[in-house]
């Protein structure tokens, strides 16, 4: 059976007169010069990060990935709503896209804070031979300096 | 949105009587095309950050690593890297703005933005190519590494990474590199290559025939996508 789609038209709905068109390109112009802002400031706390890196939240994580990772969200948020136009979408297919991602960000951020405790203990006794080989020279590897005794 | 679901009529609506989404089957499929899309590169640098955290003590310092700019030999952390995304962002722009002309039936405005978005997607692909170039090539001075070299290990300068080793640390870092923005890399070029073909569309008169620019608002869709992707690698491999 042949798809045969005999309800136009969505297409042509989305057309805008020369006045709506000023305002709109007023309003992506905006959305320009604040994805440039976040991404300037992001590269000058790169630059300089001691500050932010020694502050902690109290979970012992630093101000700095909270600051970054809080930019990206940002950034993405403005791009998927104002640019890819997602925001003016209806509110159905703004979920269909959305949701998804706020369940998988969520079940990562479990693994990652839960399984973590396992990858430390794993780490200490089984990848002794990869750590001490990706060292770079110079820089004795604790590993390596008890060989040395034993000789 | 609502002046959205005001504008559905007799001819516009579904069977059942309107839209259940509001858009176009062609504008649909886009979306969910790149709902899976993103689920790759979600999965791409969910397995880079788990490995980055298994392995804290060799893994390579991405502002020690990209410090390479053109036309100076000092090193300049994050740069070259911010200027590529400054790039990406703007042809971003270049894009949506292409797609808001194409809603004012604005062909020759179509036409220019379409034109700076693709200009804007090779200086990127080529700024990738060059970041690449510094990557394979290393530091003059290398580092010394053990390798595993016909059955035995064995002490060898390193200059630069591959697949195998990697100067800056563990191989694994540099495998990374090469996949996720190799796998990001690819998507801009298929970008601009697609890009490129609804351009030539536009010139031809195509869109102006069937009476909207919907093929420009898709393409769009994707070059966002694109950007949106950017933005995460940005963050995950460079600044983090």
């Amino acid at each position: 059976m042949e798809f045969n789609d005999n309800f136009p038209s969505y297409e042509t709905m989305a057309q805008h007169s020369e006045e709506e068109g000023t305002t709109k390109r007023k309003e992506l112009w905006k959305v320009f010069f604040i994805l440039s802002a976040i991404t300037i400031v992001e590269l000058i706390i790169g630059f300089y990060p001691g500050f932010f890196e020694r502050m902690t939240v109290s979970t012992g994580i630093p101000m700095l990935k909270i600051i970054f990772i809080g930019g990206t969200l940002a950034k993405a948020a403005y791009i998927v709503l104002s640019f890819m136009h997602l925001g003016h979408e209806v509110k159905t297919l703004r979920y269909v896209i959305i949701a998804p991602y706020v369940f998988f960000i969520i079940y990562l951020s479990f693994i990652a804070l839960n399984e973590g405790l396992y990858s430390d203990n794993y780490k200490a006794t089984m990848d002794k031979n990869v750590m001490e080989h990706s060292q770079i020279k110079g820089a004795e590897t604790p590993a390596a300096s008890t060989t040395e005794a034993h000789h | 949105m609502s002046s959205h679901s005001a504008t559905l009529n007799d001819n516009t609506a579904w069977d059942g009587g309107k839209s259940p989404l509001g858009v176009s089957y062609g504008k649909m499929m886009m979306w969910f095309f790149l709902v899976s899309d993103a689920l790759s590169f979600g999965g791409l640098l969910v397995a880079y950050g788990f490995m980055r955290h298994k392995y804290p003590e060799v893994w390579p310092d991405p502002s020690k690593v990209f410090t390479h700019f053109p036309g100076t030999h000092a090193s300049i952390p994050l740069a070259y890297v911010g200027l590529m995304t400054f790039i990406l962002i703007l042809s971003s722009v270049t894009m949506v703005l292409a797609v808001e002309a194409g809603q004012r039936k604005d062909k020759k405005a179509v036409e220019k933005w379409m034109l700076l978005t693709i200009i804007g997607g090779l200086m990127f692909v080529g700024s990738q190519a060059w970041e690449w170039y510094n990557f394979i090539v290393g530091s003059h001075d290398g580092a010394v590494r053990t390798i595993f070299e016909d059955g035995k290990w064995i002490e060898k300068t390193i200059h630069g990474a591959n697949l195998r080793y990697n100067e800056y640390g563990l191989p694994v870092f540099a495998n990374f590199f090469f996949f996720i923005t190799g796998f990001h890399g690819f998507h801009v070029f298929s970008g601009v290559v697609i890009n490129f073909i609804i351009y030539v569309n536009v010139i031809k008169g195509t869109y102006e025939k069937r009476g909207h620019y919907e093929m420009v608002e898709k393409v769009g869709l994707y070059w966002h996508f694109v950007d949106l992707v950017w933005v995460f690698v940005f963050t995950f491999f460079y600044l983090l």
